[in-house]
């Protein structure tokens, strides 16, 4: 494998980084939420897509008409109770850190501790490749990325351009005055919640192409969502796809020349380096954020 | 370091007495425990709440005691079970011997995490907690790669020897740990009652406002992570001698959990916080598992953490201090009527107990919280309705004034005589390329109250905060006392003489409005212990009219009330020059007489001033010299009636049409 074909390869695994990571970054950005049950959301928009397409035996792209529609509800639902009992921040790190436990428990008794994949007969995306004179790019990424593309960049335009988006932009910056210029926080924050609950719902889609699923592979994901979160700048979506794609390419060249145990190290310091240098975010310009 | 040690004093021996004897006691008690009918599972049951409580303390003392939540406790335990295995198992080494060294490696990694986290200047709370996330991770991955500690098949132990009056393995186990925990509660005990302590509580409410106080953050954070790293090493170290054989998996995601859902549920601001939290939840777990939940612990744990961080934030210790008899009394009496009825296990009857005491502390003790500390809701009063009349005035008095004379713009003529305290020389100051300040220089001499005034972005709060060395300038120096604060930490200058208050107060909100200013004494240029800082603090709450609420929680003040306090705080340090920026913004006009009022007290008392404001009625009335900033530059010096008739001043205040 040349060193090319590493890079490409692992800024391709990007896709599903930043998919994964959107939902974080904009409940922690936008309503303050740190929310580690948006894992556990990934974890079973992934379980729901192996029931889905194990069950009616479809292809796996199309059961986020489900499934999305599905974590869309929960997400909502679960932004509405933080909410209702007003917990953002840190009370909001441990209450959703409780949550994740109870969604892994749970995912543990339904589907046992096993390893499980979507059967390979319903699945073209895990074995087929799109080759490219002496490149070759698994199909699974590619469409991980395009999904990515589409929601974060779509997100993007949304939360610049339209009057939703500049109500929830304003919010983030200051809730008294928001709500005083006639923005209705619950709505909008309950909305914003169900749309990452929906972003999970792909996430967990695009990450059973070509994985298999168990339920402490929540816990996994910790390390490379946080990284992009944080290298991306909180709250901003152009900024996160850019961060996964990096940190999909850094990851890449880790494995392949030293040893996929030492990726996380490697991605925490490159968080520690991002803090100090860019505090706000590696891709954001200026002080927009 | 010394100064934990001079306020080490009073209370703090006969409870570190108290402390030593009580497990001292335990500690007989459990080596007589064969001749006493108890069974072994109970002396492994105490063991356990010890080792566990060790670690809630270590966790403690920096994550509740100052407020940094750490994910990373596992961190700490794990290079104590890893140093415990590698020393006995591979190198021979007594485990007597290995105990303190793990105590060492811990405290060695404590300093690494504390001096890369604690030095980045953007790091917030939340991502204190992800950084220290990503510690166990690391270190199980070394411990798995390096052949030297674990290289993937793990590390098994030797059986321990040990002395002949030791009855069996699990009472060495007991009374290690026993050990251990004793000098975890002895160090906790003696941070939380010691000045080290306060500092921790003040940083906890309020970082910045401790460290403009005297309060050396810094030093105290690296202080509290090592203390911690060292416990969290000998505790691990512990556990490595009680178990056979050592895996990577002791750096799993369990272990913090647990540890932080102990201090919450206990309690993070007192010392005994963990200690009743380690014995409620370890009680409970083995319980769970004694009846065959065990595989829904984790689903309980989940739960209790949701429900104690929405119902109970405070902890479970405050409830039970406010009732401690009765919360004694009931638990007995549950548990010896259980036990003596003969239908419960000695374990349910334990937990059946707990659960009655808790329960009956929680009712029982409720209306008496409620009456002490106001709920979170109540703690922001909003400064909304006295804003409006403070604007009005301010929007009245510009315009009279500068349309009353017409005199020459001129450059700084009066001094107030005496030596010059603050210099500011060139200094400038950008932001990612915005220029909030571009070489300012100017002078405040003793006796002199200046007033720095400009339209809003002008670049007075960026000058403040530069002055309290909140930020260091891009360029240019400013000398206090005739010295450069280059490079010195917020509280070094304040130790320098200049004392701040912030436009939007920030008081310790666990502290009274006594205590609040109680600590700038402690803490100030001449230190004291908390019983003669309380005495100083008096004086200085009747100087700002206080006096009567000294012992309210700040959340109970209307915002001219705060404001006073911050100027009680400030003037506690006893500073040569105090800085207030915009302290009277928001205020209705008699409360800003008021507030004059008190400025001239304190002015008079000899301490120079620096006053940001927009009421040049109050600085006419106030200043003895004017300096003016637009755009981050200077634009005039001088007597006030000079300057407030300067025309440049005057466009740049109201715009080219009135010039």
């Amino acid at each position: 494998m040349n060193a090319f074909q590493v890079v490409l390869s692992g800024a391709l695994l990007g896709g599903l980084y930043a998919l994964m990571a959107a939902g974080v970054s904009v409940t922690w950005g936008i309503l303050r939420v740190i929310n580690l049950a948006h894992f556990g959301l990934i974890l079973l928009g992934a379980y729901l897509t192996y029931e889905l397409v194990t069950a009616w035996r479809i292809d796996p792209i199309l059961t986020i008409v489900v499934t999305a529609p599905v974590l869309f509800v929960l997400g909502a639902a679960l932004q509405w109770a933080y909410d209702r009992l007003n917990i953002v921040e840190f009370n909001s790190l441990l209450v959703s850190f409780g949550l994740l436990i109870i969604i892994i428990q749970i995912a543990q008794d339904i589907w046992t501790a096993d390893h499980l994949e979507v059967p390979r007969a319903n699945n073209r995306y895990v074995t087929g490749a799109l080759t490219l004179g002496r490149l070759s790019v698994p199909t699974s990424r590619i469409v991980a990325l395009l999904l990515a593309v589409v929601l974060l960049g779509g997100g993007h335009l949304v939360l610049r351009r339209t009057f939703l988006g500049r109500g929830m932009r304003a919010f983030a910056q200051d809730r008294t005055v928001a709500a005083a210029f006639g923005i209705d926080h619950r709505r909008l924050s309950v909305l914003l919640g169900g749309a990452a609950g929906a972003s999970a719902g792909v996430a967990g889609m695009a990450f059973m192409l070509a994985n298999f699923v168990q339920p402490t592979a929540a816990y996994e994901w910790f390390g490379i969502v946080f990284a992009v979160v944080i290298l991306g700048g909180l709250g901003d979506l152009l900024g996160t796809l850019l961060a996964g794609i990096s940190v999909g390419a850094l990851t890449g060249v880790i494995s392949q020349v030293w040893s996929q145990r030492y990726v996380t190290v490697a991605l925490f310091i490159a968080i520690i380096v991002a803090l100090v240098l860019r505090p706000r975010g590696v891709f954001t310009r200026g002080r927009t954020a | 370091m010394t100064a934990p040690a001079r306020a080490v004093r009073g209370g703090l021996p006969r409870g570190l007495l108290i402390l030593v004897a009580t497990n001292a006691v335990i500690g007989v008690l459990g080596l007589l425990s064969q001749h006493l009918g108890v069974t072994e599972y109970n002396v492994v049951l105490v063991s356990t709440v010890l080792f566990w409580a060790t670690q809630a303390t270590s966790w403690n003392i920096l994550s509740g005691f100052a407020g940094y939540f750490s994910f990373g406790q596992g961190a700490f335990y794990g290079v104590g079970v890893y140093s415990m295995a590698v020393l006995t198992g591979r190198h021979g080494v007594n485990y007597l011997l290995s105990i303190p060294v793990g105590g060492l490696v811990g405290g060695a990694l404590a300093v690494l995490i504390g001096a890369v986290a604690f030095r980045l200047r953007s790091l917030r709370g939340e991502i204190f907690a992800l950084l220290t996330l990503a510690v166990p991770f690391i270190l199980s991955a070394i411990a798995l790669n390096s052949q030297a500690i674990d290289g993937g098949v793990g590390q098994s132990l030797p059986t321990p020897s040990f002395p002949h009056w030791v009855p069996n393995f699990q009472h060495l186990v007991f009374l290690l740990n026993l050990v251990v925990a004793t000098i975890a509660f002895a160090v906790a005990l003696a941070v939380h009652r010691s000045r080290v302590g306060r500092g921790l509580a003040a940083l906890h409410d309020a970082e910045d406002a401790a460290e403009v106080l005297g309060v050396p953050t810094f030093r105290y954070k690296m202080l509290a992570i090592v203390l911690g790293g060292v416990l969290g090493g000998m505790g691990g170290a512990v556990w490595a001698v009680g178990h056979y054989v050592i895996v990577d998996s002791v750096f799993n995601l369990y272990f913090p959990l647990l540890v932080i859902l102990i201090c919450i549920a206990g309690g993070r601001r007192h010392w005994l916080g963990p200690v009743i939290g380690a014995v409620l939840l370890v009680v409970l777990q083995e319980w769970l598992t004694a009846s065959n939940l065990g595989n829904h612990r984790d689903i309980v744990l989940g739960v209790l953490l949701v429900a104690i961080v929405v119902f109970a934030p405070a902890g479970l210790f405050q409830r039970l201090r406010a009732h401690p008899w009765l919360a004694l009394g009931v638990f007995l009496v549950v548990f010896i009527s259980l036990v003596a009825s003969g239908f419960y296990a000695d374990l349910d009857a334990l937990l059946y107990g707990m659960i009655a005491a808790v329960i009956v502390a929680i009712v029982a003790g409720a209306p008496a919280i409620a009456r002490r500390l106001p709920s979170g809701r109540a703690a922001s009063p909003t400064p909304a309705p006295t804003a409006l009349p403070g604007t009005g005035a301010a929007a009245g008095a510009p315009a009279q004034t500068v349309r009353a004379s017409s005199a020459v713009p001129q450059r700084a003529a009066q001094r107030g005589g005496g030596r010059v305290l603050v210099s500011i020389r060139g200094v400038s100051k950008n932001f990612g390329g915005v220029r909030a300040l571009e070489n300012v220089s100017f002078e405040v001499a003793e006796g002199e109250i200046v007033g720095l005034v400009g339209p809003n972005g002008s670049g007075k709060t960026t000058l403040v905060n530069l002055l309290s060395g909140a930020m260091p300038p891009d360029g240019g120096t400013i000398f206090i006392d005739g010295r450069s604060i280059k490079g010195l930490a917020a509280h070094k200058v304040a130790h320098a003489g200049v004392a701040r208050t912030y436009q939007i107060p920030k008081p310790f909100a666990s502290m009274t409005v006594l205590d609040n200013v109680a600590m700038a004494v402690m803490f100030g240029r001449t230190g004291a212990s908390l019983p003669e800082a309380r005495e100083h603090a008096r004086r200085h709450l009747t100087t700002v009219h206080l006096g009567h609420l000294a012992e309210s929680p700040p959340a109970s003040l209307n915002l001219h009330q705060r404001q006073l306090l911050e100027m009680a705080r400030a003037i506690a340090a006893e500073p040569s020059v105090l800085v207030l920026d915009e302290a009277l913004a928001g205020l209705n006009p008699a409360e800003i007489d008021d507030a004059v009022a008190v400025i001239q007290r304190i002015h008079a008392a000899g301490i120079s001033i620096i006053i940001v404001e927009h009421l040049l009625r109050v600085l006419q009335q106030l200043a003895t010299r004017i300096v003016v900033l637009n755009r981050g530059a200077l634009i005039a010096d001088g007597a006030p009636a000079q300057v407030l008739n300067d025309p440049t001043v005057v466009h740049a205040y109201l715009g080219r049409q009135r010039a």
